[in-house]
């Protein structure tokens, strides 16, 4: 055996001969004694196999022997995910390591427990649902509306048919809890002395009050318009969120102790030092609150606007003058996109949508913008605006170029244009292409640190600013982001506060800074022969040609048994219990396994779980398409029986302990992991 | 009295051979085994040794199956015609100094005829079987067995030619120590005519297991099978200790009764090395065994008996 | 004997054999390497004419395959050619990928790749091994196997199965690497090489050997050709083919290798051909293991009913036995319109006849052995 493996060299032709006469007789005779040297030599080393029954051979952990299922709908709970929101961090990166986390839990900013919300619906618990998610995304609610829901992009349905309806979920859970809100909301107990001052009571400022109510401070809250809710009150379109909801959830934390002072601006009513002299902490959660607008020829015209101050008009005024009139928005963000579909509902005659980027590059959601032209928005796209063209002072077209390129090959902004110029008509002209904030006044008299872009300096990963005791959290430190982002900031400042008031370092080896979880993206599933009570609940939506005309919402809610039979729609991916799905069933190409479950409201049980080893080919297809983990592979092979009835695996022998089966007793051995784990690509390998 | 004397004789070499076939098989098993990696039977007894002792009863055991359109009587009794003439080799062969069980003045002839006998018990199996691959199996056997008699009965010869005696006992009396380098070659083709003769490996053609699927023996089962084996097995040993006697002097190797004991080594290792041969080498084919033995083995063996000649002459 | 045949069915021109004996061999037999049956006429024992049978392990996989969705489909494809069921794997994953348009991410062409060169060791190493056993030299086929136990010890330690792996699937493949398995396989294709020349000496080189196999069932390459043999057997006659270099598929074109020819076209230059291959496969998966990188393992995006749009496609990899091509017709459902399988074990081992013819019935079992039919390829 001692050849150099580098020595060993394929010869150009493998025929060889013996040589003729004496030397072909000399070398037959060697070979000979060649064949019984390498016998010889191989009879004096040790064998390669076993001595039986001292030694065993080793299974592989992915050795596909008989299945065997780890929990049953009906015969096991889920854990739901939540705990005290300084460890909520450590849960999920314990969840996440152990390859438990669900993909929605792990795609949401915030975590918030879906699986959790979906189990507890489809139990008809439904206010111990609203308070789980609660306790991760502070307004259900309204984020049950307007949430761009990373939970569905990830959920694993997506892979199988259709994702589960999380956000019209939330949305069920807000309206049926207000039938006991009353009964179910007790102030939360101060435990601590320390208080806490937050600016601004947009999501974010919103999360971490409670987070910090629940950890016993009091704490006050400051805004500077007559009503709450920030951004969400004074930007978003009210036909995508009804105001009364905003104000009943935030009514509810005000009923949990949160001390609401409405109409106070810090900065002029109250200035900031005295904030941070008379409380503890200072949480700055101010938001963006100014359109940017471009500085082209023309842009100080009459009839440009910024889609801020456009929604706001909208939203308190009912009226911004569009009525009759020519409106393009520039921008292709949601945003621009809420901005045109306002404007359409005000009146105006005409509203066009120009941005940069292609068709599919548009920053927006997707469904955002399918909407928008369902109702008659026209998209201009790889558009950018040249110069405001105006007579006598006022608006009458844009200028636009056109655009062959917006980010370079490593994925910058980069814009290119053709010299190629459209005129694009137009009586109002609505900038929506990002926002800034207003911070002069805030911060008049204190000592925190602007950077030279009229930004405040904060650390973005707890939340800290340039003055030990003031925090900030929300778009003022992320920028422009979604409504559950900012909650997410919210819950991570309030964890530095509580860090900071307890006097320990806000960023020690204890802050947990997970990885950031890739869950694959699914192309859309083939549902062409799934039936219909496989797929997701409709939500039910007023038609186009109606919505456009009003500020009525667009989506109307699920009922209580459409909301009940879509939670139960969910996989419970990780739980390890089996939820009767029947994809094994469905993918098993030998037909072998048979599951049925019961699906009424109070009794969801499985009723059957037979797996037929027969028929049993060992494919392993069943264990990989399984969502929850529940179904996995053992290391068990001796499967001989007596009886032929015997091979059929009903439930409780499904459900076996790791000894063995029935035919292998106690012989069997069981892999140490779940040995049938679909890849879930990215990082953690 | 001699009758008595006979029947004694001849239980004892069943005995002995049914002895020697459990040894045997069981360590051929286990040469078979480290020489292809793997430890053979290890599971009865100490390193499997009494894996051949649960054989035997499950060998007696098995249902004894005779072939629809088979010869019953000559299928049966084949068998025996098969194993008979390798007991009987034992006989002359010369354990002791002056002592043989059957000490023959053509000692040396009875050993080289009586075990050919054994063909025409192959050829009875093989026709008797009614059986297209038994049939084959038998005619390669017969046509080998018969030729690979001349260069054993030659290679033999150069030993008896020094020896001046047929009578295995004066052989044994005459032997000098350097009659072995001046027969080497000789007991080579003494081993290699052996293995062909007794159908072993690389010589197994009649059975070529992977082609006529055990050939004469293909429809025997249980313990007619094993009389087949214990054939080849009687036949192992009667040569080996055959060869250890004429062409390494036997029991004149030591003393006394360490004579009887080297002779059984010896024996022993020609054992080794034939199955060591066995598990290495592949099989020839029926035309070029036959040509190997014509053109290579028979001349060897005249120039071996030439010389020997030549040496005794000179003496 | 002719009520034997007769019995099982065989044409009665067959049966007029004048002094000539009609053997069957198999179905049942050990050198048939399966359930291959082989209608011998034999003159003493000289063969005048060899016909093989097929069909005994028909199962109809071709048309199963047509009501079964194209993952389900996977593992039927193991159960075509089951010494070597990661080539149907990826071949028809191949031809799925086609036709819907996947594209494969790169770390999981390199796992296919190293997984296909690994096979192929294992699948020569059971053909040489069946050399040896058909010409008696037991103890080769014994040392081949345990290097086969080490390859399908890899193979296990990766997707949990020995046999049919079900590994490839559409878009990729189904588990990524163990942690250690890339080290694992370095020391393997560290030895084998080794192992190859001890068998290489041990079989090819013993005279005894070289006599039961030189000048046994010479095809020559335009015969080879003409007959559409193709993969080792093909390349043992000088037919220089291999599709890995000549149809260049998935990171072949990223590897250095060397494609071993004969000269004769007998059994031995067939075999021997085999043997380096393996050598080649050690160095191919050497450079494979040095250039893969992390990455995904399977096409992102994918959902779990694949629904092609209508058309037809086909693909070709070089098993170890040569080219083996799978074709696919959609309709747009989930399930594949037709599948067909150009199998080479069925190519192949049509040149039986005309190679058998004049040799002895001994050399008819090296002969069908050198030309390594797996039957379940051959019947499908």
């Amino acid at each position: 055996m001692a050849v150099d493996r580098d020595r060993v060299r394929t010869p150009r032709t493998v025929s060889n001969d013996f040589a003729a006469g004496l030397r072909g007789w000399l070398d037959a005779g060697r070979s000979l004694l060649t064949g019984l040297g390498i016998t010889g030599r191989t009879a004096a080393r040790t064998p390669v196999t076993v001595r039986y029954p001292a030694e065993k051979i080793r299974v592989s952990p992915r050795w596909r022997g008989a299945l065997r299922l780890r929990g049953l709908l009906g015969h096991d709970e889920i854990p739901l995910i939540s705990a005290e929101p300084p460890g909520y961090n450590a849960v999920i990166d314990d969840l996440y390591r152990g390859e438990r986390l669900p993909p929605c839990v792990g795609n949401c900013p915030a975590n918030v427990d879906a699986r959790g919300q979906a189990f507890l619906i489809a139990d008809d618990r439904i206010p111990e649902a609203y308070e789980l998610v609660r306790s991760r995304n502070i307004l259900p609610g309204v984020l049950g509306r307007i949430c761009h829901h990373p939970c569905e992009t990830a959920c694993r349905r997506n892979y199988y048919d259709e994702p589960v309806a999380i956000r019209p979920l939330h949305r069920f859970a807000y309206e049926e809890y207000r039938k006991v809100a009353e009964e179910r909301l007790t102030p939360l107990p101060v435990t601590r002395e320390q208080t806490v001052a937050i600016v601004g009571s947009g999501p974010s400022g919103l999360a971490a009050a409670y987070d910090l109510m629940t950890l016993g401070y009091a704490v006050t809250m400051f805004e500077r318009e007559p009503q709450p809710g920030g951004a969400l009150n004074t930007g978003v379109p009210t036909y995508r969120l009804p105001r009364d909801v905003l104000y009943n959830e935030v009514n509810d934390l005000v009923a949990l102790g949160l001390d609401l002072r409405l109409s106070t601006e810090v900065g002029k009513d109250v200035p900031l030092s005295v904030l941070m002299r008379d409380y503890d902490a200072v949480l700055l959660a101010v938001g963006l609150q100014e359109s940017r607008i471009l500085p082209i020829p023309g842009h100080d015209a009459d009839g440009v606007v910024g889609a801020l101050e456009l929604l706001w008009a909208a939203n308190h005024r009912g009226e911004a003058g569009l009525r009759g009139k020519r409106v393009l928005v520039i921008g292709g963000g949601n945003v621009a996109v809420d901005a045109a579909r306002c404007a359409l509902r005000m009146g105006a005659a005409d509203v066009s949508l120009a941005c940069l980027e292609g068709e599919d590059e548009m920053p927006c959601h997707p469904w955002e913008i399918e909407e928008a032209l369902d109702e008659g928005v026209t998209a201009l796209c790889s558009l950018g605006p040249k110069e405001v063209l105006t007579e006598g002072g006022h608006v009458t077209a844009m200028r636009m170029q056109s655009c062959t390129r917006v980010f370079d090959e490593t994925g910058r902004f980069a814009p290119e244009f053709a010299d190629e110029f459209t005129d694009v008509p137009a009586d109002v002209i609505v900038f929506a292409i990002g926002q800034a904030a207003k911070l002069d006044d805030l911060l008049g008299g204190t000592e925190l640190l602007v950077s030279g872009r009229g930004q405040l300096v904060a650390d973005g990963t707890d939340f800290t600013t340039s003055v030990a005791g003031v925090f900030a959290c929300g778009e003022v430190v992320t920028g422009p982001g979604s409504a559950i982002v900012s909650i997410a900031t919210g819950h991570e400042a309030a964890t530095s506060i509580h860090r900071f008031l307890e006097g320990r370092p806000t960023d020690d080896e204890h802050r947990v800074r997970r990885p950031v979880p890739v869950y694959a993206r699914y192309a859309k599933a083939d549902v062409a022969g799934v039936e219909r009570t496989r797929l997701r609940a409709v939500m039910p939506m007023a038609k186009p040609e109606d919505r456009a005309r009003d500020f009525r919402p667009v989506e109307l809610g699920l009922t209580h048994l459409e909301a009940m039979a879509e939670a139960s729609r969910c996989l419970r991916c990780q739980s390890e219990v089996c939820v009767g799905c029947t994809f094994c069933a469905r993918t098993c190409p030998d037909y072998a396994l048979q599951v049925e479950r019961v699906d009424d409201p109070g009794i969801r049980c499985l009723t059957r779980y037979d797996l037929d080893l027969t028929k049993c080919c060992f494919c392993g297809l069943c264990a990989e398409q399984c969502p929850t983990n529940a179904l996995t592979h053992t290391g068990q092979y001796e499967l001989s029986f007596y009886h032929r009835d015997l091979m059929t695996f009903d439930k409780g022998e499904m459900l076996r302990d790791g000894g063995g089966t029935r035919a292998t007793g106690r012989d069997g051995v069981l892999p140490p992991s779940c040995p049938t784990r679909p890849h879930r690509g990215g990082e953690d390998r | 009295m001699s009758l008595l004397w006979g029947l004694l004789w001849g239980l004892a070499a069943v005995m002995l051979i049914a002895g020697g076939a459990i040894i045997g098989v069981w360590w051929e098993r286990k040469v078979a085994g480290r020489v292809q990696m793997r430890y053979g039977p290890q599971q009865i007894g100490p390193a499997g040794s009494l894996q051949m002792i649960a054989d035997v009863p499950k060998l007696l055991f098995k249902e004894d199956i005779v072939p629809e359109g088979a010869d019953e009587p000559l299928f049966r009794y084949a068998p025996l015609a098969v194993f008979a003439p390798a007991a009987m080799s034992l006989a002359v062969v010369p354990f002791a100094a002056g002592w043989a069980p059957f000490d023959s003045t053509v000692g040396a002839l009875f050993f080289l005829a009586v075990p050919s006998i054994s063909v025409i018990g192959i050829l009875l199996s093989a026709w008797a079987s009614h059986n297209t691959f038994a049939a084959l199996g038998g005619l390669r056997a017969a046509a080998q067995m018969v030729s690979y008699e001349v260069p054993r009965s030659l290679s033999v010869l150069s030993v008896i030619v020094l020896a001046g005696t047929l009578r295995p006992t004066d052989v044994m009396a005459a032997w000098e120590w350097w009659w072995i380098p001046l027969t080497f070659v000789g007991f080579l083709v003494f081993l290699i005519s052996s293995i062909a003769e007794m159908n072993r490996g690389p010589f197994d053609i009649p059975e070529a297991e992977s082609e006529l699927v055990a050939g004469y023996f293909a429809d025997y089962s249980g313990i007619r099978w094993a009389v087949f084996m214990m054939g080849e097995y009687g036949a192992l040993i009667a040569t080996s200790l055959f060869g250890a006697a004429f062409f390494f002097g036997g029991h004149r190797l030591l003393p006394g009764v360490g004579g009887i004991v080297a002779m059984v080594v010896v024996a022993c290792a020609i054992i080794t090395v034939v199955m060591w041969v066995k598990w290495t080498f592949p099989r020839l084919r029926a035309d070029q065994l036959m040509a190997f033995c014509w053109k290579v083995l028979t001349p060897v063996a005249l120039v071996q008996l030439l010389v020997a000649g030549v040496v005794a002459a000179w003496l | 004997m002719t009520g034997q045949a007769e019995a099982c069915g065989v044409d009665a021109h067959l049966l007029q054999t004048g002094d000539e004996l009609v053997v069957n061999i198999g179905p049942s037999h050990p050198s048939t390497h399966g359930v291959c049956r082989v209608i011998v006429h034999l003159d003493g024992e000289i063969v005048t004419h060899a016909e093989p049978v097929i069909g005994h392990l028909h199962r109809g996989i071709e048309k199963m395959a047509e009501n079964r969705t194209y993952l389900q489909v996977v593992p039927l494809t193991d159960r075509l050619d089951y010494v070597g069921s990661m080539y149907a794997n990826w071949a028809y994953c191949r031809a799925v990928e086609r036709l819907a348009g996947i594209r494969v991410p790169e770390r999981a062409e390199y796992i296919r790749v190293v997984m296909c060169e690994l096979q192929r060791i294992a699948s020569h190493m059971m053909s040489i091994g069946s050399t040896g056993a058909d010409t008696g030299a037991t103890s080769a086929f014994i040392y081949a196997f345990n290097q086969r136990e080490q390859v399908v010890d890899l193979f296990e330690a990766v997707c949990g199965a020995r046999l049919t792996y079900n590994y490839v699937r559409p878009g990729g493949v189904s588990f990524d690497l163990p942690d250690g398995w890339i080290e694992q396989c370095r020391a393997f294709t560290r030895s084998h090489p080794s192992a190859m020349v001890e068998i290489d000496k041990l079989l090819f080189g013993n005279v005894i050997a070289r006599q039961r196999l030189k000048g046994i069932g010479v095809l020559p390459a335009e015969e080879a050709i003409a007959r559409g043999v193709t993969g080792p057997a093909a390349r043992g006659s000088g037919v220089d083919w291999d599709l890995r270099r000549d149809d260049s598929y998935s990171v072949y074109p990223r590897v250095d290798f060397e494609i071993p020819l004969g000269e004769n076209g007998d059994a031995y230059d067939r075999g021997r051909v085999r043997l380096w291959e393996c050598v080649e496969s050690c160095r191919i998966i050497d450079q494979a293991l040095a250039q893969i990188e992390e990455g995904p393992i399977k096409a992102e995006g994918l959902p779990r009913l694949l629904a092609p749009r209508p058309g037809e496609a086909y693909d070709h990899i070089e098993s170890a036995r040569g080219s083996l091509g799978v074709y696919l017709v959609s309709d747009g459902s989930v399930r594949p319109y037709r599948m067909h399988v150009r199998s080479p074990a069925f190519q192949n081992l049509s040149v039986l006849g005309y190679l058998a013819e004049g040799h002895t019935l001994s050399d008819l079992v090296v002969i069908l052995g050198s030309l390594d039919p797996v039957f379940g390829e051959v019947d499908r």
